[in-house]
């Protein structure tokens, strides 16, 4: 880490930790340690009844001690404490049930002669230091009145007058509206990830009324395609995918993604208010009413990845991995909806966000009482969940105990050792599994989803030879800040609550199970303003190819600041009145007159904005994977818009659907997903960044995918048409238009017969065009 | 936020040269092999400095999946012997698996080169080069399980997520030959993955795959000819198509963007050729070919000089089978036999034509194997302390560094953690692993994570 990092960092909640010295340290690594995992159960602020008066969980608590006196004086061996875990005759034994380890009763003792180092004492955060709140992404989001500019018959939309307004400060112009062929392959590509067909284009170009381009623009929104376009944005900031890194017994592909991926879908085309689309996502199990459908929308959760937790591996192993786990998805919960990076907070204070350590354990308690189940797909099923969701751990469980048992005998009888007794676990378990499975048998096995439920989970090592991760539903558990990250160092424990910065007040724990329903409408409500601004930001990116905040899931101080701040707080807030409407929104963005604008090229604008920070012309794109792959089956004529259920192989020559119903994967990823830039779904994906290798360019010229769409496109071109007139029809479909008199020379240059008599190489053209610039850019 | 640090010679300009990849044009996708002096209209970017001067200027990683038992290769143990069969009380030996009595091992240990170093006789021709052979006995890692581990090993984190050692060289150097990639991942199987990943680092970072176990580079590398068009039909194509291409980058002002693009074809219209040539083995002379023996492994080792030989920054060659928890003495032979002359082989044919000086070759598995038996005539994982090793560029030959305790069991002396190594693997790269930063995710991210240490006392 750069040393100017840490003078540049915020309210440091335990400043000792970075200049620790020896005896602080010491009590964070023996003693604190002992008294999390042995005292806090009586002396914390959690604990159901605090007994004797005495806290352990802070430096003033240590230091004031309890009902029978100070607990702890320095450099004494008289300190109350070494007396109650001797267990001595004079005072009460502690801990009263079972005696501490003798290493750990040394520790405490060294520590106490070490004159009881203790870290400074924290104030309590009586409250986020009032300038942190003062930040931009933390203010309320509110409209604004239109400002001045120099031209207002250009503004077709509100956002239109602070786009000129930018402009007129930055002495730049907008472009002329564009050509009426590149408005409607834009328009298309950008709602419903199609291009149009060559009569659709020349319809529009025909069609002069006023209102023709509003016409397409609903029609599109309309259209089913609108939410396999949409839909496959938001899987990106969800990292969806079908299955995990690896596929160990533990971590095995989830059965049903699809529904969570046809969910998305379904609700961008029923336009599902935005703040809903958060709360079903995150707590669609714990709203009332919520239809048994819905419940597919947990899939954001129920689809996060797993990592393998393999049982012979130490409690401490298995409980960093555990922890890995929730910190993905704290992680993709903070930074998809909130645009804030608080996993940054947890091996510290957040160093340059008013987030704290606590405020991510806070959040990552809520993840420690959600649990990753199966839901049968039907009305009233939490009994069923419950029961399927742990009938099978307990099947797994005993299916790896069995596998292991069956080891062990093999071992035994290789070194000649008696098996009676691992003879004798087999039956056990050999029983235990077949019962098991005859329960799963009498359970309900038909549709489901993955999704989660509330249940407290800890891990437990009970038996150090068997280390298993207990799911308790009912029994909800806060964490224990982690002391840098890790899970073998507990500090102090942490109620479930949102994030104090975002909080309206002082965030309130969270009372209502795991915690997830609050922590959603938390994101809805209290931090509306910040989850308006992160949403609106990025659907703007999603049309215009770039963002007004350049850092769309880092609206912290590492974040980039809007090039339009006004514009994103009004165009939030109106998203906000007008009920989080998302096609509200992507129709406010493309009927504008900045989206309108041609992209054409002026040499001393570029200059100044090679960037085109202030839009002063259409951005060019280039078509995502999908759109480019959608794109290319359907000019040869090979599209087959049937669509969800069971993922296809991508790489499959056979497989013709969109592109958004091809299978994603964590651990063997698509040759497209690899080549053409799908952000890596082990984890949130924050932007696509569009990468141009040679490697790609391979792909556009050997490909099986692009010789099967050249060769059918040749054919379909050429089926009653001879000559010229078939390399017009091959611009036409792939291009959009006629080709110019060159073009036509230099196409028919190239598919002239190498031999008299034989047929023209038109594949050659069709491939050319499918590979060219044109085709693969949005103007 | 200013938090560039000055004495980082490309960090800012790499960075905010990274920042606006999204917002500006794909430029990056030029950065790696933009190289060539027939690339006018782009700005030319140079697309890695070492932090100062390198000892190595490229890598050969050898990956071992699965786990290679060090007390039977490198690090031979008088303890096995003496308490053959036994379970000493004094140490704990336990693994993850059932494990019985302490299993010594079935091969010979003999002195090599003028170092004498010991090397069993498993690996006779390997033992031969010695003399190359910079030996880690203490390293360590900190997960049993295969794919955490082998994760730890190629990104020093045992997730899925982070970009592997591969990816980071790349990003920091990038190649040397424009018409070929400057990451290579050589063989399949088990692990490979986790070398290959870029992670957050932009996809061009990520390993080119590339089938060994087909001779033929057509077979190897996905998508590298096109069997239904015949070179001279594919290059009028392609005339057609830049021309295609000029006209509308003419009318569209030419966008850098169009233009990385136009590059980037004719870019790949020539590694269809140098690719060709690069990746065929069958071009060796015969006698250079018997050298380094027949299979798959051998063939990898000398395409790896091949491609170092041509500019490759990163090769990536791994080779799995070595989870040998049964009958590893027979097992642990066979593999042994597949890879000792192909190594030698390749250690002598860098030596030869000069490359070893400045080409890095890196051993070893994801961990080592434990002293005591399992199934009776087998051993377990053992991350607590194995051996890998080091060769050629600026490490020190017929040397060993650290050790494990009595029984080969945990790393005692000098222990090498991985992140260590890694950090010194960059250091001979002439990168600082402290520098060799990525933001991502509102962080500073590092193939160290915030560890490593180098290991100073073997560089040369």
């Amino acid at each position: 880490m750069r040393p100017c990092l840490l003078a540049l960092s915020l309210v440091s909640l335990w400043p000792s930790f970075l200049h620790a010295d020896d005896g602080v340290d010491f009590f964070e690594k023996k003693v604190r340690p002992v008294f999390a995992e042995h005292c806090y159960s009586c002396h914390s602020a959690s604990a159901k009844k605090e007994k004797g008066g005495l806290r352990l969980d802070s430096t003033d608590a240590i230091k004031a001690g309890g009902d029978s006196g100070p607990v702890v004086m320095p450099k004494d061996e008289k300190s109350l404490l070494l007396q109650v875990v001797a267990h001595g005759a004079d005072a009460p034994a502690m801990p009263p049930k079972q005696k501490l380890p003798e290493a750990a009763i040394a520790d405490l003792r060294k520590w106490v002669m070490l004159g009881a180092p203790l870290p400074a004492a924290v104030a309590t955060r009586s409250g986020i230091d009032a300038v942190a709140r003062q930040f931009w992404s933390f203010q309320p989001a509110a409209e604004l009145a239109v400002p001045g500019v120099s031209d207002a018959k250009w503004p077709r939309q509100k956002l239109d007058f602070f786009i000129l307004q930018k402009l007129d400060e930055q002495k730049l112009e907008h472009a002329p509206v564009a050509d009426r062929r590149t408005l409607i392959r834009r328009v298309y590509f950008d709602l419903i990830g199609l291009p149009p067909t060559f009569e659709q284009v020349e319809e529009f170009v025909a069609d002069r009324r006023a209102d023709a381009y509003g016409k397409v623009v609903e029609e599109l929104l309309a259209s089913p395609r609108f939410g396999e376009k949409w839909g496959r944005h938001w899987l990106d900031v969800a990292r969806y995918a079908e299955d995990n890194s690896t596929s160990e017994s533990t971590c095995k592909p989830p059965r049903f993604p699809y529904r969570y991926r046809d969910w998305v879908i379904e609700a961008f085309n029923a336009d599902v208010p935005f703040d809903r689309f958060v709360r079903l996502q995150l707590a669609g199990d714990l709203m009332p009413g919520t239809e048994p459908s819905d419940y597919a929308a947990l899939g954001f959760l129920g689809l996060s990845p797993v990592y393998h937790k393999e049982p012979k591996l130490s409690k401490d192993v298995i409980a960093s991995i555990v922890a890995d786990e929730w910190d993905e998805r704290v992680d993709v919960i903070t930074r998809g909806f909130l645009g804030l990076t608080v996993a940054c907070a947890r091996c510290h204070d957040h160093k340059f966000d008013p987030i704290s350590a606590e405020d991510y354990y806070a959040l990552a308690g809520v993840m420690s009482n959600t649990q990753l189940a199966e839901r049968p797909l039907k009305p009233n099923a939490d009994a069923a969940e419950d029961a399927l969701t742990s009938v099978r751990r307990d099947l797994l469980d005993a299916t790896m105990r069995l596998g292991y048992a069956q080891e062990q005998r093999r071992t035994a009888q290789k070194e000649r050792k008696s098996t009676a007794e691992v003879d004798q676990q087999i039956k056990l378990f050999e029983a235990r599994v077949a019962d098991l499975r005859k329960r799963e048998k009498g359970l309900d096995t038909g549709p489901a989803l993955n999704v989660v439920r509330d249940a407290g989970t800890t891990v437990n090592g009970d038996d150090p030879a068997w280390t298993v991760v207990d799911y308790r539903p009912g029994t909800f558990r806060n964490l224990p800040v982690f002391i840098r990250g890790n899970p073998t160092r507990p500090g102090k424990e942490v109620p479930r609550r949102f994030l104090e910065v975002l909080a309206s007040g002082e965030p309130r724990p969270f009372r209502k199970g795991s915690g997830r329903l609050e922590l959603a409408e938390a994101i809805t409500t209290d931090a509306r303003s910040l989850t308006a601004r992160v949403i609106v930001n990025r659907t703007w990116g999603w049309v215009f190819g770039r963002y007004l905040v350049n850092t769309p899931s880092n609206f912290g101080a590492l974040g980039e600041r809007p090039s339009h701040p006004e514009l994103l707080d009004d165009l939030a807030a109106r998203f906000i009145a007008k009920n989080w409407s998302m096609k509200w929104l992507v129709r406010e963005l493309v009927t504008s007159a900045t989206y309108q604008q041609s992209s054409r090229h002026i040499e001393k604008f570029a200059a100044v904005d090679p960037d085109d920070r202030w839009m002063w012309r259409a951005p060019r794109k280039r078509l995502e994977l999908e759109a480019w792959r959608d794109a290319t089956l359907q000019v040869s004529g090979q599209l087959n818009l049937a669509g969800g259920g069971p993922s296809e192989n991508l790489d499959d020559l056979r497989s013709k659907h969109r592109t958004v119903f091809g299978k994603v994967s964590r651990e063997r990823p698509a040759d497209i997903h690899r080549l053409f830039d799908l952000p890596d779904p082990r984890g949130h994906g924050e932007k696509r960044e569009v990468t141009t290798t040679p490697v790609q360019q391979l792909y556009f010229l050997n490909s099986p995918f692009v010789r099967q769409a050249s060769v059918k496109l040749a054919n379909s071109a050429s089926e009653g048409r001879t000559g010229e007139d078939v390399a017009i029809e091959l611009f036409r479909r792939v291009l959009l238009r006629e080709p110019t008199t060159a073009e036509l020379a230099t196409a028919m240059r190239l598919v002239q017969p190498m031999n008299e008599g034989s047929t023209p190489a038109w594949e050659l053209l069709a491939q050319t065009l499918l590979a060219s610039n044109e085709f693969l850019f949005l103007n | 936020m200013n938090d560039y640090d000055p004495s980082d010679s490309f960090g800012p300009s790499r960075r905010s040269f990274l920042r606006e990849l999204g917002g500006s044009v794909g430029l990056l996708g030029l950065a790696s092999y933009l190289q060539a002096t027939d690339a006018p209209a782009v700005p030319a970017l140079v697309p890695g400095k070492p932090h100062f001067t390198p000892r190595a200027k490229r890598v050969i990683f050898l990956f071992m999946a699965g786990g290679p038992s060090h007390l039977d290769m490198f690090d031979p143990k008088a303890a096995l012997e003496k308490f053959a069969g036994k379970r000493p009380d004094a140490t704990d030996l336990r693994t993850e698996r059932v494990t019985g009595g302490v299993l010594p091992s079935a091969f010979r240990f003999r002195p090599g080169g003028k170092s004498g170093l010991p090397v069993s006789d498993l690996l006779p021709n390997i033992r031969g080069c010695a003399d190359e052979l910079c030996v880690l006995r203490s390293v360590y890692a900190t997960n049993p399980n295969h794919s955490p581990a082998a994760n730890f090993l190629a990104s020093g984190r045992i997730d899925a997520i982070h970009p592997g050692i591969g990816a980071w060289v790349s990003y920091g150097l990038g190649s040397e030959n424009a018409n070929l990639p400057g990451f290579v991942s050589l063989g399949g199987g088990f692990g490979q993955v986790g070398f290959e990943r870029s992670g957050y680092l932009p996809g061009q970072f990520q390993a080119t795959r590339v089938a060994a176990a087909e001779a033929d580079p057509e077979k190897m590398i996905r998508h590298l000819r096109n069997p239904a068009i015949g070179q001279d039909d594919q290059q009028r194509q392609l005339d057609a198509l830049q021309s295609f291409n000029r006209t509308h980058a003419a009318a569209n002002g030419h966008d850098p963007l169009l233009e990385a693009r136009v590059r980037a074809m004719e870019t790949a219209f020539r590694m269809q050729s140098a690719a060709g040539e690069a990746f065929d083995t069958r071009r060796e002379p015969q006698k250079v070919r018997d050298t380094y023996g027949r299979g798959e492994f051998a063939r990898g080792c000398l395409l790896a000089r091949r491609l170092v030989e041509r500019g490759v920054r990163f090769v990536q060659l791994s080779l799995g089978g070595w989870d040998h928890h049964a009958r590893i003495n027979s097992e642990l032979k066979k593999k042994c036999d597949e890879i000792d002359r192909p190594i030698a082989a390749l250690l002598k044919d860098l030596r030869q034509r000069g490359l070893l000086d400045d080409t890095l070759v890196v051993w070893g598995g994801e961990f080592g194997r434990t002293p005591v038996s399992e199934n009776g005539d087998g051993r377990d994982h053992n991350h607590y302390g194995f051996t890998m090793w080091l060769a050629g560029g600026g490490v020190k030959g017929g040397f060993s560094h650290g050790s494990t305790d009595e029984f080969g069991f945990k790393a005692a002396e000098n222990p090498v953690s991985v992140h260590d190594l890694h950090a010194t693997i960059l250091h001979l790269l002439g990168l600082d692993h402290e520098k060799l930063t990525y933001r991502y995710s509102g962080r500073d991210f590092r193939l160290t994570d915030v560890h490593g240490r180098i290991v100073n006392e073997i560089l040369a």
